[in-house]
C-alpha cells in the first residue's frame, strides 16, 4: 500500500490510527493465501499424475511463510476515524500513512464467509471511483466494528457530501426476495451453465481431457453394450437421447437455482438516507452500500424466461475500481422483480427522471433492413459454401431468411430512444429486451459514428460513455437516427453538459 | 477529391480546424509502416503457402518476392490511408468542449463537453518534437471513451487546447 502524498493533511499523525484489525486476522489472510494457493496445487497433485515423489508439496513451506506475513500484517495495521477522514497506517519498515475522505468512498463491501461468521467478524472493502484497487481493504473485523465503520462512512459522508438527512437514517426497505423468488431467479438465470462451461473449460485446461475421453468412452460402450443386449428400434433410441438432454437440462437449472439461492438467498434492497444496501447471500454474507447519486447507468433485461415468469431484472452501474470482483460491488438492484415493481424502483430511486412517463420516440423503417443486411450475407456465404458440398440441397438455407426478416422487423419496430429533462434512454431487443437508461449528469464523451452504410441511408448512430459501464451492460447508444436528428441531439446534449458539472 | 461531405452543424460551422500541413509526414509515416509490415507478413504466409504447388520458381525467390511484393503494396495503401487520416482530421474548441472530427468513410465526430475533462495529457515524440507537433489526450470518467485524443497537433493549438481545457477543471473544483 503507498501513501497519497496530496490526501494527507498535515494535522494527521499516525497516531490516529489506534484501532487494529481483529486478532484473528492472521488467520484469516493465511487461509486467503492458502486458498490461492492450494486450489492450483490440488490441481497439480490430482491431474498431473506424475508419480515421481512429492516435490510439487514443497510448496507447502511457503505457506509457512505466509502465516508469517500475515502475522505481520496484522501487528502493523492500523486505522481511525479524524473528522470526515478515515486514516490507515501501515508497514513498519516502510510505512504508509493514507488518509480517505469518506465523501470520496463509492462503495462499502462487507463480505462473510462461513469462517467468518463462525468467528462474529467480516471483511471491509472501501472502495472510491476508479483506480485498480480498493481504498482500503480490511482483513477482518468485528462485525460490530465493520457495522459500525460503515454506519460512520454513512452519515460522515452524507454531511460532507450534501448536507444534512439525517431524519431518513433509518433502513426502509425497498426490495425483499422470498425463497420462491429466489428459485425464479435460479429458473430465469444462466447462472449453471456459465458453471458448467467454466468446469469443462477448466478440467480440458488442467490435463485432464484423458478423464473425460476415457469416461465417455466408457459411458458410450456401457450404453452400446446394454442396448445390444436389448434390442431397440430407432425411436427408442431418439426416445432415450432426448431424455438423456432433457435430464442434463433439467441438472442445469437446477444448478443455477443452487448457484442462485447461495448468492441471493435473503436479498434485501434497503435505503439509509441517500444510500442503498444490499444484503444477500445463504452460506456466505455480502453487504454493499453505495450512495444513490453514485449510480452512473441503468440496465433493465427482459427474456424470453423471464416473460414466461412476468419478472425483469434490473442492475446499475456504479464506478469503482475494475478489478474488484462483481460480488463486491452493488450491481442487482433488483434480481428479479415483476415489471410494476422495477419500475416503481426507478421512479423511486430516479425521482425526478419520470421514467415511467418518458416519451418514446422509435427510428425510421429502414432500420429493419439495416438489421437484416448481416444476415442476409452471412446466409448467402454459408448458402454458397454448403452448396459447392452438398449441391441444390444447400438453397433449403435459404428458407431461414423470412424468419430472418420477421425478426429484423420486430426488433426495429421497438428499438427507441426517449430523452427527458434528467433522462436519456434507449430500449432495444425483441425475444431479449433490454432497456439502457442514465441520468444526463452521468454522461461523459459523446459520439456521432457514421459508417460508410450509415452514410448510404442517411442514418447516424449516437453513442453516449458512462463511467464504470460493465463490460456485459448493452452500450448506450441510438442506432440508425437520421443525420439531422443525431445531430440536433448531439448538440443539445453537449449544451446540457455544458451547464452541468459533473457530479460524482 | 471534394473537400468535406459532412453537412455543416447549426452551431459554429466554419471553425472546424485542420492540423497543420507539416504533420503530414507522420501520418503517411505511421499509415506506412503497419501497412508495410503487414503486407510482409501476409506475403511471407502467401508465398509459402504457393510454394508447396509452384514448382517452376525455387522458394527462397518466391518468397522474397511476395514479401517484397505484398510490402510495397501495403506501403502504397498505408500512405493513402494516413494522407486520408490527415486530410480528415479536424478539431474545434467552442464554449461547450473539445469536439474532434475523424474519419471519412467512416466518419466519427466526439465531444468532450468542458466539464467532463478528467485530466489532459500532452504528448511528444521525437519526430513530433522536431516538427513541434503535439498529441493531446483529453482523459474523462467514461468507458469506452475514456481518452480522447487528436494526433500530431500544432504545437501552440496543443498547448493552448491544454490551458483552455485545464483551466476548466481547476474552476469546477473550488
Amino acid at each position: 500500500m503507498t501513501t497519497d502524498p496530496e490526501a494527507a493533511p498535515q494535522q494527521v499523525t499516525a497516531g490516529d490510527a489506534d484501532h487494529r484489525l481483529h486478532p484473528m486476522s492472521w488467520l484469516f489472510v493465511t487461509v486467503q493465501y492458502i486458498k490461492a494457493f492450494i486450489v492450483p496445487l490440488v490441481v497439480v497433485v490430482v491431474f498431473g499424475r506424475r508419480g515421481e515423489g512429492m516435490h510439487e508439496l514443497w510448496g507447502l513451506l511457503g505457506v509457512v511463510g505466509l502465516v508469517g506475513a500475515s502475522l505481520w500484517r496484522y501487528w502493523t495495521y492500523r486505522y481511525g476515524v479524524v473528522g470526515d477522514a478515515l486514516v490507515v497506517r501501515s508497514g513498519r519498515l516502510e510505512r504508509s500513512l493514507r488518509v480517505i475522505p469518506f465523501a470520496r468512498i463509492h462503495n462499502v463491501g462487507l463480505e462473510q464467509n462461513l469462517l467468518h461468521r463462525l468467528f462474529g467478524v467480516a471483511e471491509v472493502r472501501l472502495e472510491s471511483a476508479g483506480g485498480q484497487k480498493p481504498e482500503a481493504e480490511m482483513r477482518v473485523l468485528k462485525l460490530a466494528d465493520a457495522l459500525a465503520l460503515e454506519a460512520l462512512i454513512r452519515h460522515r459522508g452524507q454531511a460532507a457530501d450534501a448536507g444534512a438527512d439525517q431524519a431518513m437514517a433509518s433502513a426502509t426497505p425497498l426490495l425483499h426476495l422470498p425463497a420462491g423468488e429466489i428459485v425464479r431467479l435460479g429458473l430465469i438465470s444462466n447462472r449453471g451453465m456459465v458453471v458448467v462451461a467454466a468446469a469443462v473449460a477448466a478440467v480440458f485446461q488442467f490435463g485432464g481431457g484423458n478423464l473425460i475421453e476415457d469416461y465417455a468412452e466408457q459411458s458410450a460402450r456401457h450404453a452400446l453394450g446394454w442396448a445390444n443386449g436389448h434390442q431397440l428400434g430407432t425411436g427408442e433410441y431418439a426416445f432415450a437421447a432426448i431424455t438423456l438432454l432433457l435430464v442434463l437440462l433439467a441438472l442445469v437449472r437446477l444448478l443455477s437455482v443452487l448457484l442462485a439461492l447461495l448468492q441471493f438467498f435473503g436479498f434485501t434492497l434497503s435505503e439509509h438516507g441517500r444510500r442503498l444496501t444490499v444484503e444477500r447471500g445463504l452460506l456466505a454474507r455480502w453487504r454493499t452500500s453505495a450512495s444513490r447519486r453514485r449510480i452512473q447507468a441503468w440496465t433493465l433485461r427482459e427474456t424470453l424466461l423471464h416473460r414466461l415468469f412476468r419478472r425483469r431484472s434490473l442492475e446499475v452501474d456504479t464506478a469503482v475500481s475494475q478489478q474488484g470482483q462483481q460480488q463486491r460491488a452493488l450491481r442487482d438492484v433488483a434480481p428479479v422483480a415483476t415489471p410494476g415493481v422495477c419500475d416503481a424502483l426507478i421512479d423511486h430511486l430516479l425521482p425526478k427522471g419520470d421514467w415511467t412517463a418518458l416519451h418514446w420516440q422509435s427510428v425510421p423503417d429502414v432500420a429493419w433492413w439495416r438489421l437484416f443486411l448481416p444476415a442476409l450475407m452471412w446466409n448467402a456465404l454459408l448458402t454458397a459454401i454448403v452448396c459447392s458440398g452438398f449441391g441444390r440441397w444447400g438453397l433449403l438455407l435459404l428458407l431461414w431468411l423470412p424468419w430472418s426478416a420477421f425478426k429484423a422487423r420486430q426488433h426495429a419496430r421497438r428499438i427507441g430512444y426517449a430523452l427527458g429533462s434528467e433522462l436519456v434512454a434507449v430500449r432495444e431487443g425483441w425475444w431479449s429486451r433490454h432497456w439502457r437508461f442514465a441520468e444526463i449528469d452521468k454522461l461523459q464523451a459523446l459520439q456521432l459514428v457514421r459508417s460508410p452504410v450509415d452514410r448510404h441511408f442517411g442514418t447516424a448512430t449516437l453513442r453516449l460513455d458512462t463511467a464504470g459501464a460493465h463490460a456485459t451492460a448493452p452500450p448506450l447508444r441510438i442506432r440508425f437516427l437520421p443525420e439531422s436528428e443525431a445531430r440536433e441531439l448531439l448538440a443539445r446534449l453537449s449544451q446540457e453538459l455544458r451547464r452541468r458539472p459533473l457530479r460524482w | 477529391m471534394e473537400p468535406l461531405e459532412l453537412a455543416p452543424s447549426p452551431a459554429a460551422d466554419t471553425d472546424w480546424n485542420p492540423l497543420p500541413p507539416r504533420a503530414r509526414p507522420l501520418f503517411l509515416l505511421g499509415g506506412a509502416i503497419w501497412m508495410t509490415l503487414s503486407g510482409g507478413v501476409a506475403g511471407l504466409v502467401l508465398a509459402l503457402l504457393g510454394s508447396s504447388r509452384i514448382d517452376a520458381i525455387p522458394r527462397t525467390a518466391l518468397v522474397m518476392a511476395g514479401i517484397g511484393l505484398f510490402a510495397l503494396a501495403g506501403a502504397a495503401i498505408g500512405l493513402w490511408l494516413g494522407h486520408k487520416a490527415h486530410r480528415y482530421t479536424f478539431w474545434r474548441l467552442d464554449g461547450e468542449g473539445l469536439a474532434v472530427r475523424r474519419g471519412r468513410l467512416w466518419q466519427r465526430e466526439t465531444r468532450v463537453p468542458v466539464t467532463r475533462v478528467q485530466h489532459l495529457d500532452l504528448k511528444r515524440g521525437p519526430w513530433q518534437r522536431r516538427r513541434a507537433l503535439a498529441t493531446l489526450v483529453v482523459h474523462t470518467a467514461g468507458t469506452a471513451h475514456g481518452a480522447v485524443s487528436v494526433p500530431n497537433l500544432d504545437l501552440e493549438d496543443a498547448e493552448h487546447l491544454r490551458d483552455t481545457l485545464g483551466r476548466q477543471i481547476d474552476r469546477d473544483d473550488d
